[in-house]
């Protein structure tokens, strides 16, 4: 559903993404782990058309997203821990706002809004102005606006940074549903709990390289750890040492 | 594009824009307070100041002889208090108790006075002992002004003599100001009464020493001295107020955006980058409206209010709604300007300290409209921003012409349109809207891509430096000859940055200029059209909006290379084979091709309005934008700029021919009549519409991945 083949992204000098490759199948939730800088945002943005990459390609479904920039966001619902919503309009006015520019129908768009206000448990807080949300508020409606235009692939990242335990274990349970209902997740986390819980496949990233991949099973008979965080720590401690880890 | 999510966009932008306090409270709040605030408030300041100087008498210090008479005149109204002698040095005192002293001669400059008596009179002494007793006790508040009455005053004015008096004032003091003129007219009377004395004594007829009698009289009626004051003031307030209130949604739409990182929520979403400026600029451009609007509303209210029942400013409401017409140009210019500029901003601070210089810039050359004697002229009607506010000054003053109003909203236009082009550009650029940065090189779209196409805000951009560029350099080249104006002009500002740029970008050229030998049909087709069209011109579309004598004059004068005699051969290479090649060269080929992408109507339709504008006067607008749309046709269907260019080279050859050698011209019935006959007129249109059917029945050129520019899904 969602590929990338052989992704570079140069920023002047500095090379942030190296031959970068990822697939995610319908159906599945797929895990972007790795430290702080190496290289998940960018990775997610080019998957989800913000930024366009300095060599290799996306495909979501079978368009490539550089001819055809527009059919493929509408495949992709991104969503990022740190995007905030428009301070002064409400929840409700967002999402009529992204629904429309998603070309979705009016009358389609406002029951899906509605439905949407309802599963996210949102109704409590839909007509009070962005500005004056809680995080864990902010996030349900920025969810709500990533999944409804009912897009088949979406990007998350970092969707729990910043929530509190309730808060994040809800948008952990909305992305289960979400896989059950046959969307292609790709999803980046510093949580190891979260990904061990979620992920059905694993990436490694570690400076702009993917240094292992597989089912958490696979990448513990990797490394020979017990969970998720020791295997993470231990591969990315390897990389350091300037070992070479072709996988 | 689509019009449907620029709305969108719109509809949110500006939701979202009102419902902050901050920008209402400049666009609506600031006006409303700002008017009644500066002129009532500052006007009755200025009132009570002024009458409580009227109420109150002038001191003058009184040095030298008593002369009962004068001293009476003085007293005759409450207007002084006179004391002797203040301020004076008793050895001063002595000396001109004395008469030791008399009148000091001013300093004069020979050089400034020679043959202007207005600057001998000056009042400017030379250092003395009494210039400077009067300065200290005027500069220390005793007095507000000092008289001096020279020795042998009195003996003087028995004799019939002249008897001299001095008045030391300081200018810069309001006090002593009024009582230097209180002085005056108080000695004026005294004079007056002198003479008439003097003329009765001597049995001479009233009036005999006074000669004549002066009597200056205002011509200017009493709309157009109000408008010198609001055409100097108006235009600077409003311009800056507008700019100032939509300075705060221009950085909050951007830089404010990228602060509280929801634009990369919208670059998610399946719109252009176009859709989202675009969007956005029309949401800035609404407030700078609804705040000219508020401004002109306010002060509207507040003349009406304060200034009518005094008679002294009264305006038309028709004088409000041509400013703010005006005012549209500016604001879109200046929103273009700030979101271009903000979006470079990291966040709100930002571009708080981007924009504020570029508000600075704004209000210096502003600043310079305010003063006496800059006008409205060729030059300045090229000036972005200072054109309108002289353009509003003219109007007020009943002064602006069509060329002048065609040239500064045409040249508004074209700024404006560069302005949003940048904007829509730096948009479009990852780097800057991420946070990051990008060479200036990529984002002014100089990068060489060999086999791109040019997109039409390349060519719109092109074009907007070419009338400039022509414009100005037109204006250098006053002194030289017609002949050297045509080619410089044709092959300098037309044809050489076209190529320039053509190979700056590695443009295929073939495609580009549409440099394809055409089909004998074609070629027939554009002589038909190059022989008549004129015809058409000159005997229908003039009649139109017929052309001023002075533009027909000064359009001879080139057209006649300065009626030097020269051979038939020169007046074809340089005012019908030169313009041909290089104006083809430019508009149907890089433009056209620009503008490919549109589809065939918009792209003639519009490459023909930009020739119009390119020949920079009103009057030839609609005859030149006909030709235009002639020869962009001619080239579409013919895939070949060779037939538009042997239609242009004819076209004006054959006229150019007729006004060259009259008696042609007399054969048809042409020479010397404003318009041409009708015969004539009607011989050409329908033959020229039998080259348009000609053209029609030609066989589509390949209009495909070759002449199309390619085509992108986005």
């Amino acid at each position: 559903m969602l590929e990338a083949h052989n992704l570079v992204k140069r920023f002047g000098k500095v090379i942030a993404l190296d031959g970068v490759s990822l697939e995610v199948r319908a159906g599945e939730v797929v895990g972007l782990l790795g430290p702080n800088g190496a290289g998940k945002t960018t990775t997610l943005r080019i998957l989800a058309g913000i930024l366009t990459p300095s060599e290799g390609r996306v495909l979501v479904g079978d368009l490539d997203n550089r001819e055809y920039p527009l059919e493929t966001k509408m495949k992709v619902g991104f969503l990022s821990g740190d995007t905030q919503l428009y301070q002064r309009l409400n929840p409700r006015e967002v999402l009529f706002y992204f629904g429309r520019l998603y070309g979705v129908e009016e009358s389609r768009l406002r029951e899906r809004v509605e439905s949407l206000i309802a599963q996210l448990e949102m109704g409590s807080f839909a007509s009070r102005r962005c500005g004056t949300l809680s995080s864990g508020q902010k996030q349900r409606a920025n969810i709500a606006r990533a999944f409804l235009h009912e897009p088949p692939v979406l990007i998350l990242d970092e969707p729990t940074a910043s929530l509190d335990v309730i808060s994040g274990q809800f948008i952990v349970e909305v992305i289960r549903r979400q896989r059950s209902a046959g969307r292609a997740i790709l999803f980046s986390t510093h949580i190891m709990g979260e990904a061990e819980y979620l992920c059905d496949r694993i990436y490694l990233l570690h400076e702009g390289k993917i240094v292992d991949r597989g089912s958490l099973k696979e990448l513990l008979d990797h490394s020979g750890c017990e969970n998720l965080t020791d295997a993470f720590l231990h591969r990315i401690q390897h990389e350091s040492r300037g070992f070479s880890t072709a996988s | 594009m689509r019009p449907r999510i620029i709305w969108t966009i719109f509809r949110k932008e500006i939701t979202e824009t009102l419902r902050d306090r901050r920008t209402l409270l400049m666009m609506i709040g600031l006006p409303l307070l700002l008017y009644p605030l500066m002129i009532i408030g500052v006007g009755k300041l200025a009132e009570s100041q002024e009458e409580a100087q009227e109420a109150r008498s002038s001191r003058v210090a009184l040095w030298g002889e008593t002369v009962p008479k004068l001293i009476g005149e003085l007293q005759r109204s409450d207007s002084f208090t006179v004391e002797y002698w203040t301020g004076m040095s008793s050895a001063l005192r002595s000396d001109l108790e004395a008469g030791k002293l008399q009148p000091f001669l001013t300093v004069v400059d020979p050089k400034k006075s020679k043959g202007d008596w207005k600057k001998r009179s000056s009042d400017i002494e030379e250092e003395n002992p009494v210039l400077s007793a009067a300065r200290s006790v005027i500069s220390n508040r005793r007095v507000d002004a000092v008289l001096v009455v020279w020795p042998g005053f009195q003996r003087a004015l028995l004799e019939g003599r002249v008897g001299r008096v001095s008045t030391y004032y300081d200018s810069v003091r309001e006090e002593s100001q009024k009582a230097r003129e209180r002085l005056g007219d108080a000695l004026f009377e005294f004079r007056k009464t002198l003479i008439a004395e003097r003329e009765k004594g001597e049995g001479l007829a009233e009036g005999f020493s006074l000669g004549i009698e002066v009597l200056p009289r205002n011509v200017a009626p009493q709309t157009r001295r109000q408008g010198q004051i609001l055409g100097i003031v108006l235009p600077f307030t409003l311009i800056i107020i507008s700019a100032s209130s939509c300075l705060y949604a221009a950085i909050d739409l951007t830089a404010g955006e990228k602060e509280r990182n929801t634009l990369q929520t919208l670059l998610c979403a399946p719109v252009l980058p176009q859709e989202i400026i675009l969007g956005k600029f029309m949401t800035v451009w609404t407030v700078a409206v609804l705040a000219t609007l508020a401004n002109l509303l306010s002060m509207a209210a507040t003349f009406v209010r304060v200034m009518i029942p005094e008679g002294q400013l009264s305006l038309s409401p028709s004088t409000y709604l041509v400013a703010f017409l005006m005012l549209l140009p500016v604001t879109f210019t200046v929103t273009s300007v700030f979101l271009a500029v903000a979006v470079f901003a990291k966040d709100f601070k930002d571009g708080q300290n981007f924009l504020t210089p570029v508000l600075m810039l704004l209000m210096l050359p502003l600043g310079a409209t305010m003063l006496p004697g800059i006008e409205l002229n060729a030059w300045t009607a090229f000036v972005p921003i200072v054109n309108i506010a002289l353009l509003i000054k003219a109007v007020f003053l009943a002064e602006a012409h069509g060329e002048l109003v065609f040239l500064t909203l045409a040249s508004s236009a074209a700024y404006g349109m560069l302005t949003l082009l940048f904007a829509a550009r730096v948009f479009q650029r990852e780097q800057i809207l991420l946070g990051g940065k990008e060479s200036i090189r990529a984002l002014l779209g100089l990068r060489r891509e060999v086999g791109a196409f040019p997109s039409p805000s390349l060519v719109l951009s092109l074009f907007g430096i070419v009338f400039v560029l022509a414009f100005y350099g037109s204006l250098f080249l006053k002194n030289a000859s017609a002949t050297q104006v045509i080619l410089l002009t044709e092959f300098g500002f037309f044809l050489l940055p076209t190529l320039a740029l053509a190979f700056a970008k590695g443009f295929p050229r073939r495609e580009t200029f549409a440099l394809r030998l055409p089909r004998w049909k074609g070629v027939v087709a554009g002589t038909m059209m190059g022989v008549t069209a004129w015809a058409f011109v000159g005997g229908v579309l003039i009649r139109l909006l017929p052309p001023p004598e002075s533009l027909i004059r000064a359009m001879e004068k080139i057209f006649l290379l300065d009626q030097k005699p020269v051979p038939l051969w020169i007046v074809w290479l340089v005012l019908a084979v030169s313009p041909a090649v290089c104006e083809e060269l430019l508009f149907r080929g890089m433009i056209l091709s620009g503008f490919r992408r549109l589809g065939m109507w918009p792209a003639i339709l519009l490459s023909g309005l930009l020739f119009g504008l390119a020949h920079s006067s009103i009057y030839r607008l609609i005859p030149t934008f006909f030709l235009g749309v002639l020869f962009g046709y001619l080239v579409w269907r013919t895939g070949s700029v060779y037939c538009s260019i042997v239609a242009h080279a004819l076209n004006n050859g054959v006229a150019m021919t007729l006004l060259h050698h009259k008696w042609l011209g007399s054969l048809l019935g042409a020479d010397g009549v404003k318009y041409l006959p009708w015969r004539l007129a009607s011989a050409g249109t329908v033959i020229l519409l039998f080259s348009m059917w000609l053209i029609s029945t030609l066989p589509k050129v390949n209009q495909d991945s070759s002449l199309l520019p390619r085509q992108r899904r986005s």
